[in-house]
Order: structure tokens, then sequence, then C-alpha cells
């Protein structure tokens, strides 16, 4: 799900960057440093213009400045029982691998319905229902998360193929 | 699952009442059964008297996790002893086979969590990863066996075998150097030809690296799209390698465009979990039997059994392994000079290289060019930092990149391989009167017609790896074995009733199902098989040579290696440049022949005994003349001491340390006198007898030349050694043996080496019988003059021996008159 996010940031600059362009260049920083980054609980999908810097504190001993930012943030932050589309990016015999935006996701064999079985012999191995559904690196699919974990920087979940709706999309 | 008793009860507890019956589902954390404990406290009563009175603790015990009971293992009035006790059977909905990043893949839940209840943590069921590449995917052992059973049978099926192919050296080279594409630009380059087809490719992530922009430039084995195309059809192919995932796939794409040899069954470093070694259980988890490996190192894979070692495939001279800063350091030979008797350059091989090249089927000289520039002196950095410490420390892996990063840049800024292109350059012009002539049969037997060659400039690249040939035959036979095997073993089984009847289905078939591991072993050690090998002068000092990279090799191909030269070596390899005291000795026994590495490398890449005519090291005539029978002595008698009789005697125990160190001391400080007086010395002597008697060697190294073929059978066509003086040696051998005491053990005092005889074990009863043919061989004619004093018993034996051993150069002498 999205959220609108106050997020805050402490960023450095550095002496040479002091100039009439300082705000251009925290902006750059910000960008640079926090949009697509994953906290591990949601990713920052992208901020918003309107943000907000505090004066800058020379860091003793270093020359270099210290600005607090304030920003607002559309962040993304996947829930269970959440339907997510994603890009395969690898199959294999006990089901295939989803890359959704940040999340790693897996869908295991259990969870693919039983119309749709492995083909190890194919090249490129697949997942097919010998019909229009095969599930192959790159196939884009629609998901249902069913279990979620969090890591300090990334984010893992199980997710489903087996109820309606769900599957390779075509497009 | 099972519950047992845990560790953390109150023992002996006594069951008092089981609250689920049989089939009743059960939540975590619900009570299973109750029971209590009883301990002793003390109590003071209100008189203030404090009197130990024995409690009963009631307890509950709760379910550890969901499911329905289907068992029970106690009942009420049960005494539990200890822990490990079964207490009852619980039938999970779900028991967590797979798992992702700590998830199941079943059913979504947390494997990670812990709480009070927690005995076995959820995530242990599910230990092996066996995807290639993805680390956060964790199957449970029984899922991975059910997995390699699954893939066994499609294998069985398409009349295939699993094929693990390393890249870097093995199928293809890379280098970093700018200098290929500027080749690859120039069409009057010399080396343009062989850096025709180079392919080239940027990584992404370099980029966060220092290394700006790197290209690598991929060179692939001669025959390799072949190789591939004829492999796929017995082999299921899987690529695992050292190096990043990124480089691994950019690789991939360029030996397999369309994915369809390897398709995503490529495994990199960053899912090995290791830097250090490959693991065939990484990816087949349960069961090796149908996997085969092909790989250039086979210390990596801890020299398994699967393994069929690969030719180096060194294209880029200097240039390396790019990923080989993540492995451990190979074993170092000692950097020999090649003899190439008709060419004028000395031509010094690069470190480790030397294995590589050597092993090439058709090594060419300027392969072999110095390449002392900044290779050399990287890999010796190299080498500190792997030393440093074999854990797996961030700092020690970020250095190894920084190691990498260096290489790279190095070879991007120092340009090894212009400077050699120059430096030859340079060479062709000063020799150009000099023919020289670099055919592939000239630099393998040292010998060879020097042609006129129009060419005036000569190439640093050569395009003439052969490497890939013997590979694949070697492939074809370890297949075709497999499966003449499992047919044979198949009509076998369908023949026999009573075999069908026996054992489940499933059991049978594991029975038909040939083991690589036991029939390429199999193979291989026909190889070398009765060989007994000495190295000399070929390992360095300090590196115990039977754990030696080397003797290991020989070793797994069937040959016995020791530390000693005998009358039992077949084979002594040498170092041609180097005459060590092995040699020397070994020069002496016509049996024995002298070869240089090559031979070895040959016989162990292509799974033959190959002639070792080519591979013969020159020897002086007055060293093959030289009479054994002072060394034959001290290895009949002295060396044998009576007590430890039961272990063949050529064989040294590993165990020996303490003696072969004493041997490669002895062989130091030898090789260290050797240089002021004996060199004088032996000039001398060759001078003498090449005057005196110059009939004398030659006839003694055409005999040793006669049949390189059948060294087991040397001794019989010994014309020498007339047959009366065998039975008569054997006999006063048996006699010798009759009367063992501990004389016997005597310690010759021996010139050559100056420190007594490594004493080598053995019965003389069992070596008696092989021996006996053998023993005919060495022996020269002063022995059968000798023969009487050796009649008069063990004092003159001794006595004659001393004498002989004194006076090395008179024997020498009397040898040839």
């Amino acid at each position: 799900m999205f959220f609108l996010k106050e997020l805050e940031k402490t960023i450095q600059l550095h002496p040479s960057y002091f100039g009439p362009l300082i705000r251009k260049h925290i902006h750059r920083e910000l960008l640079l440093k926090e949009e697509g980054s994953s906290t591990g609980s949601y990713t920052i999908v992208t901020i918003l213009d309107t943000f907000d810097i505090s004066d800058g504190i020379v860091v003793p001993g270093s020359g270099a400045a210290e600005y607090t930012v304030h920003y607002k943030a559309i962040v993304w932050k996947p829930y269970k029982n959440e339907v997510v589309d994603g890009v395969v990016t690898s199959v294999v015999r006990t089901g295939f691998f989803v890359d959704v935006g940040s999340l790693k996701a897996f869908v295991s064999s259990s969870m693919i319905p039983s119309s749709i079985t492995f083909d190890p012999n194919a090249t490129p191995q697949h997942w097919t229902d010998n019909g229009d559904q095969t599930i192959e690196k790159g196939t884009n699919v629609r998901i249902k998360i069913k279990g979620l974990r969090h890591e300090v920087d990334q984010m893992f979940a199980i997710c489903t193929m087996k109820e309606d709706y769900l599957g390779p999309l075509t497009a | 699952m099972k519950i047992k008793s845990p560790p953390n009860l109150r023992y002996p507890v006594t069951v008092t009442e089981l609250l689920r019956q049989r089939d009743d589902p059960v939540e975590r954390s619900e009570g299973l059964f109750k029971y209590y404990y009883e301990v002793k406290v003390n109590e003071v009563d209100r008189h203030e008297q404090s009197k130990e009175v024995i409690r009963r603790i009631p307890e509950r015990f709760n379910s550890p996790f969901d499911g329905t009971v289907s068992e029970w293992f106690i009942k009420s009035g049960t005494v539990i002893e200890r822990p490990g006790v079964d207490i009852v059977e619980i039938e999970e909905p779900c028991t967590h086979e797979i798992q992702f990043g700590g998830l199941c893949a079943n059913c979504g839940k947390d494997m990670t969590v812990q709480d009070y209840l927690t005995d076995q943590r959820n995530s242990e069921r599910a230990p092996i990863n066996m995807t290639h590449n993805n680390v956060a995917l964790l199957v449970s052992e029984r899922e991975a066996g059910r997995a390699d059973e699954e893939a066994r049978t499609r294998l069985l099926s398409a009349k295939k075998l699993s094929l693990i192919v390393d890249l870097d050296q093995t199928v293809i080279h890379t280098t970093c150097e700018r200098t290929v594409a500027d080749w690859q630009a120039d069409e009057n380059n010399p080396n343009h030809e062989a850096v025709k087809d180079v392919r080239s490719f940027q990584l992404a992530d370099d980029a966060h690296s220092n290394i700006a922009s790197n290209w690598y430039y991929v060179k692939k084995r001669p025959g390799l799209d072949e190789f591939l195309e004829r492999m796929s059809q017995l082999y299921e192919m899987h690529v695992y390698t050292m190096a990043t995932r990124a480089y691994a796939e950019a690789v991939a794409k360029i030996i397999d465009p369309t994915g369809k040899y390897f398709g995503d069954r490529i495994l990199s470093r960053d899912e090995n979990y290791t830097d250090k070694l490959k693991s065939l259980q990484r990816l087949f988890p349960t069961n090796t039997d149908m996997v085969v490996i092909i790989d250039d190192r086979a210390d990596v894979w801890h020299y398994s059994a699967n393994l069929v070692r690969v030719p180096v495939f060194n294209f880029f001279p200097g240039a390396g392994d790019i990923n080989a800063s993540f492995l451990p350091k190979q074993q170092e030979l000692i950097t020999t000079k090649a003899k190439v008797k008709h060419i004028d350059e000395a031509v010094t091989s690069a470190e480790s290289k030397v294995v590589g090249e050597a092993v090439e089927i058709s090594p060419t000289e300027v392969e072999k060019e110095p390449t002392e520039s900044a290779n050399g002196g990287l890999t010796e950095l190299e080498q500190q930092i792997i030393s440093m410490g074999s854990q797996n420390d961030p700092e020690k892996l970020e250095e190894q990149v920084k190691e990498q990063e260096e290489l790279i840049i190095a070879q991007q800024t120092e340009r090894p391989l212009l400077q050699q292109q120059l430096q030859l350059d340079k060479e062709d012009e000063e020799a150009e009167q000099k023919e020289e002539q670099e055919s592939s049969q000239e630099s393998e037997n040292g010998e060879s017609q020097p042609t006129p060659h129009p060419k005036h400039r000569h190439s640093i690249l050569h395009d003439d790896d052969r490497g890939l040939e013997v590979v694949e035959r070697n492939l074809r036979a370890v297949h075709d074995a497999f499966y003449d095997e499992y047919r044979s073993k198949k009509r076998a089984l369908a023949g026999g009733r009573v075999a069908e009847l026996k054992g489940s289905p499933k059991k049978r078939i594991n029975n038909v199902i040939p083991d690589v591991k036991i029939l390429m072993p199999r193979m291989k050690e026909e190889v070398l098989a009765g060989t007994i090998l000495v190295f000399s002068g070929i390992i360095p000092l300090g590196i115990d040579v039977l754990t030696s990279d080397l003797a290991l090799w020989a070793m797994s191909f069937g040959a016995e290696v020791v530390t000693e030269v005998t009358r039992y070596t077949t084979h002594v390899i040498a170092n041609p440049d180097r005459k060590t005291t092995k040699v020397r000795k070994a020069a002496r026994y016509p049996n024995i022949k002298i070869v240089n590495v090559d031979w070895m490398l040959q016989c162990c890449t292509r799974w033959e005994r190959v002639d070792e005519e080519p591979y013969l090291i020159e020897m002086d005539s007055d060293d093959r003349g030289a009479s054994p029978a002072d060394d034959l002595d001290d290895s009949d008698i002295g060396v044998v001491p009576d007590e430890v009789i039961g272990q063949p005697t050529t064989r040294v125990s590993i165990d020996m340390t303490a003696d072969q160190w004493e041997n490669i001391d002895a062989e130091l400080e030898e090789f260290m006198n050797e240089t002021d007086d004996t060199d004088a010395e032996s000039d001398a002597e060759s001078l003498a007898s090449d005057a005196s008697t110059p009939s004398n060697g030659t006839p003694k190294k055409k005999r040793k030349r006669l049949n390189p073929e059948n060294p087991d059978e040397s001794g019989t066509d010994d014309s020498d050694a007339s047959v009366s003086s065998t039975s008569r040696l054997q006999k006063r051998r048996k006699r010798t043996m009759g009367r063992v005491s501990s004389l016997t053990n005597m310690v010759v005092a021996e010139k050559s080496s100056g420190l007594p005889s490594p004493e080598t074990t053995g019965p003389e009863e069992e070596t008696m019988e092989e021996g006996g043919e053998d023993v005919v061989k060495p022996l020269g004619v002063d022995i059968d003059l000798d023969d009487g004093d050796y009649d008069d018993g063990l004092e003159a034996e001794m006595l004659a021996q001393f004498e002989a051993a004194a006076s090395d150069d008179e024997d020498g002498d009397g040898n040839g008159e």
C-alpha cells in the first residue's frame, strides 16, 4: 500500500559545495540517497518537492556542514493479503522468484494452481499450463502476498497465485 | 513431528493426565498433558523448626506447535526419567520444508520467531540451499532428496549426466588489457588473427568500484562452441565459477547466447557462501553419483572424485585468472627453465603457471615468456593476503576485492601483453638469421628440425590450444562407461526374479545406477597403475611432497608416490635443469626413467600412459654408467629393519614427515655442496670416461630406451645381467632374509647424502615376489664379481658396503672396466 509519509534525513555537505547553489546540492543529495531505498519495512518511491532544510551546522574537525532535511515522500509498504504485480526473475523446480519493486517474493509450487506445471526440459525452464499461461524469466505476474518478513534493508514475501484473477499478465 | 522430552524439565517427572486424545487438534502453547515432579524443600514450621520435605509440584506440558495428535507414546502414570524420550507424535499442517528468506514458502509463516516454547527453530528444518542463483531459498533434506531423485530420473531418461563447468581458464580466458582491442583493430598486427574472435563486455557494477568503465576481453577456448554443442547431448551442464554473478552472466551470454546449454544453471561466487572452495553438495546435496566436474584446479574441489581436471587454458600470457584472488593460492612449483635446446632464448615460465603451460597439449615457447612484469609481484601480494587468515572476515574480503582491482588496474596500465610483444619483436630482429620454428611438436619433445620460416614477426598469442579435444574424449568415455554399466546392471536385474522381489522399487533402482565417483577413479587408476614415482626438483622445499598438488594428482591416477629413489621406483619426475641427488641416484638404475614433469601431466590429462621417450631427460654417461651397487645394498639390507614387517617396502606413510624433512634438508645441503667440488669432480669424471671408455655410457642408455612403454617388464629383456647372477642374488637375499637380526638395522654411512638413509620399512618376503624380477635389472657387472664376497656372510657384506660407500668414485671407475 502507498502512503504519504513525513520523513527526516541528516545530510552532510562537503565545504566545496558551499555557495549560492547550496540548496540545489542538498536536494540532489537527498534524491540520490533516498529515492528507491528500502528501510526494511517500506520503500521510498518518490520524494515530493516541498521540503524544509534546517540551518547548517559545521561539524567540528571536518569542515563539512550538517543539514537536517524534513521532507514528504510517497512510500510503499507491503501488507499481507495485498495483491501486487511483479516481474519474474528466476524459475526453479520449487517455484519462481518475483521482484515487486524492492520486495523479493517467492511463489512456491504449492501456491501455483495445479494446472500449471513445471517443465524442466524447456529452454528456458518455465511453468506452463500448456495453454496461454506460461511463466518464465521476465513474465509479469499478479500475485497475492501470503507472508512477509522484514530484515534490515530488505523485505521477503511469500506469495500465492492460487486465487481468482491472479497469474501471468498478458500485455 | 515427534516431540521428545525436553532437557529443561525436572526429571524424573510423572505423567498424571493426557489432555488430548488421539486425532485431537492442538494449537501451539495449548496443554498436551499434565505431570508432576518432586523436589525437596526446606520448610520452617511455626515452631521455627526447619525441616526437609518432599513436595509434589504439578505442571502442564504445552505443545510447541500446531497440529493433530497422531500418536501417544506415554500414558498417565508413566515416569519420564530423562530428556530425549518420545512423548507424542503431532502431525503438522505444514512441515516448512521449503523456506524463502526466513518464511515458509508453503504457509507464509515467519520461521525465525523464537519464544519460550521453541526448542528447535523452524528455520533449522530447511538448511540446504540447492538453487543456483538464489541464497534465500532453502529446503529440507527430504525435499532436497526429492529434487535429486526427480533430476536423476529426468537425466536417466534423457541418457545424460550432470556436468559442472568452470569458466576462467577452463573454457575461457579473460584479460582486462586494452591492448587486445588495439590488436583487434589493427589487421597488420601479428596477433590480429588470434584475437579476432575475442569478445568484450563491461560490467555495470564496476561503476561503484575504483575501476572506471573496465572492459573485459574474453577469449573462448578453441573449439568451445562445438564442444558445448556435443557435450549438451550427453550432459546437462551447469556453470560454477568463482567470479561475480554479473561477470558469470556476461560470460555465459558470450559462450551460450541462447541459453540452451546452461539456461539458469549458473552459480557464482555471490551464491557460494565461501570464496575458498567449490562444493558439489551446494548443487547436489544428497546425491552426486551422476555428476562430473571439469575445472582447471583440483584443490578448490578438495580433489573430488567427480573431477575431470582440465589443462589450464592460458591464452593471454601473464593474465592468469582474474578471479583467482578469491581462491586459495595455488601450490607453486619450483620455477623451472624450460629447456628448449634449439632455441637460444632462455625461457622462464612465470610462477605457478608452469603447470598450466606444461599441461597444454601444444605449449609454445613464446607462451613461456618471462612475465615478471606486474603480475609476478602482484601474485606475491596475493599470496600474502590469502595467507593472512582463513576466516571469512569482511576486512579480508574487502582486501581481496581491492586486490582484484589492483590486478585489473595493473593489467590496464602496465599492459604486460604489449610489453611482451614488443620484447618479442625485438628478439625477432636480433635473431633474424636464426630460423625459429614455432610448431607445436618442437616444444613438446624438445627436438625438432629447424626449418626456414618466412614470417618476420612473431605473435605473442597462440590460438592453438587443443585442451578441449582431450577433455571431450574423457567426458565421452565417462558417459559411455556410465551408461554401459547402467544397461548391463539393468539387464541383470531384469533377469533375476529374486532380485526383483527384494527391497522396494526405489532401492532397486538405486542399486542399478552406477556411481561416477567409483567409475571415474577406476578408469583413471589404470593409467599410471604400477608406477612408483619420485619427484625431484619439482616440488619446492617446505611443501610436503605427498600432499602436494602434483603428487595427489598422480596418485589419483593410480601411481604410487614415494620420497626416496629405490630399486622399485619406476619413474623419477625431475627438473631438467637441476641434477639433484635423487636424479643422480636414479640414473644409476637403468630401469628408472627420468622424465620431465610434462610426461606426468600428459598422462593425467589424456588419461593414458604416454610414451616416455619424448620426455626423457638426457643423462650424462657417467651418471648412467655408475653402478647402482651401493644404493642397492642400502635399500636391500641396511634400510630394512626387522621389527616392522607387514608393510610394503616402498610405501612411505604420510606421518614420516620428519624423515622427509631430513631428506629435503639433505638434498639442499647436497645441492649447496655440489656446486664447489662435485661438479668439478663429475666434470673430470665425465672427461675421463669419455676419453677412456666412450662406448660405456651409450649401450646402457640405449637399453633404457628400448622399452619405454612397459616399465614393469623392463627387467625381462635385460640381457646384461645373466640368469645365473639373478638366481645367485636372489639366493643371497633370501639368505639374508633368513637371518634377520639387529645387524640389519645398520646405518650405512652414505657419502652422497651425509645423513642416515631413511628407514623405509617393510617385509622383504612380500616384495620378493614382485621385486624378484626387478632385481635383475639394477645389477651391474661388478656385483657379479663381488658375489663371492657376499657369500661369505654378513660381515663381508657390511664390509663391502662400507667399501662401496666410501669409494664411490672408484666404484664407478671399476664399473667401467
